[in-house]
């Protein structure tokens, strides 16, 4: 029991032991609440809910009407946990801060600015929900979800996602690629 | 209400495995694109072999049947998927990852990531009559699963995935694809020689 709560509280598990306790959640979302996991979809919900909000008649359109309506749905709650899992599993090792630019690698390579962290950070959140829109899904939602469902749509994007991944790494990171 | 606890409860281990696996870390995400560390693939497909095997195996018992599968729109696919990995090099985050790093305390994923998506969302939302309907109706299968468009065994893909994952996983190890980082090196001559 001692020797399961050391293993608990690693601050990095081995990824196959972490991706084991993912694919398990996944089938427990299919069988239990007959949901597919994904994240990227109660942001639209709630762009929307802010959208109609600020702006009724621009966001007034058949997206934010019909196709992802300004609701509380069961992925928001699933987001709501995720951000609690993140917390548990930070607390469990320790690892818990509060933080302005989190990671020591981008800080060699880009420098020690915060504000300059967030921008790129801001941008390539835009990027990536628009892309996760036009897609279908994101990494949880299209990825992981379709995957393990078998669908074509999820290697299509998997590959897609690595390539211009891999070519927008290179660009950004030049020699030191 | 049963099922919004569920969501959470399912939430709160899929948030701990990102987590665990250290996707919450900008330099993991990025070194994937850079082949310095391999763990984001492992953890995904690890995840793929373990939840396809049980759900199919779910169906064939009978107990489960499939919630609405994403649809194979294949010119959409692509084009999303390769907008979605610019800015995932970018920010060094996906949705769910960031969300899970936002509980670790880390305000570059609490705020310009939320802030972020939620105006990524506005976009796509408001563009979405001009752009949808013409990009997803190229190459549109529907929600298609490989068993039934190619009339192959479920079984057999699974098993041909299970494969090509642990040759991968072999060769990774094998060939150190996992190579030290050359930040990581330089890091230590500094330390060794300082």
């Amino acid at each position: 029991m001692d020797r399961l709560k050391e293993q608990f509280q690693k601050e990095e598990w081995s990824p196959y032991a972490a991706g084991v306790l993912l694919g398990i959640v996944g089938i427990l979302a299919v069988w239990l609440s007959d949901s597919l996991l994904g994240a990227s979809g109660a942001f639209e919900n709630l762009a929307g809910a802010i959208g109609q909000t600020v702006a009724p008649q621009l966001f007034d359109n058949l997206y934010f009407n019909y196709v992802m309506r300004p609701e509380i749905t069961w992925s928001g709650v699933l987001l709501i946990g995720i951000f609690f899992g993140g917390m548990v599993g930070a607390l469990s090792s320790r690892t818990w801060k509060l933080r302005l630019n989190s990671d020591e690698q981008w800080k060699q390579v880009f420098g020690p600015s915060w504000p300059k962290r967030w921008l790129f950070a801001f941008l390539g959140a835009i990027v990536l929900e628009i892309g996760a829109g036009i897609a279908g899904g994101c990494t949880s939602g299209l990825a992981i979800s379709g995957g393990m469902l078998l669908a074509p749509a999820a290697f299509i994007f998997i590959g897609a996602m690595f390539a211009s991944g891999i070519a927008t790494a290179w660009l950004v990171y030049g020699r030191r690629f | 209400m049963t099922n919004y606890i569920l969501a959470l409860i399912l939430g709160l281990f899929f948030g701990l495995s990102l987590q665990k696996a250290g996707l919450t870390k900008y330099h993991k995400i990025v070194n994937v694109f850079r082949f310095t560390d391999m763990a984001v693939l492992k953890f995904m497909m690890t995840a793929l072999i373990v939840s396809m095997t049980g759900l199919y195996i779910l169906k064939w018992m009978g107990v489960i049947t499939f919630p609405g599968v994403p649809a194979t729109y294949i010119a959409g696919n692509v084009i999303g998927g390769l907008i979605f990995g610019v800015g995932m090099a970018f920010s060094g985050y996906c949705p769910g990852t960031c969300v899970a790093g936002a509980g670790e305390g880390k305000l570059d994923y609490l705020v310009p990531g939320l802030l972020g998506f939620t105006t990524g969302a506005a976009i796509y939302g408001l563009i979405y009559p001009q752009v949808f309907p013409k990009i997803s109706a190229i190459a549109n299968f529907g929600s298609a699963i490989m068993p039934e468009l190619w009339n192959v065994s479920a079984a057999l893909v699974i098993a041909f995935f299970t494969l090509f994952s642990l040759l991968l996983f072999y060769l990774i190890d094998r060939n150190q694809m996992q190579r030290q980082d050359k930040l990581a090196i330089n890091n230590e001559r500094l330390t060794v020689n300082g």
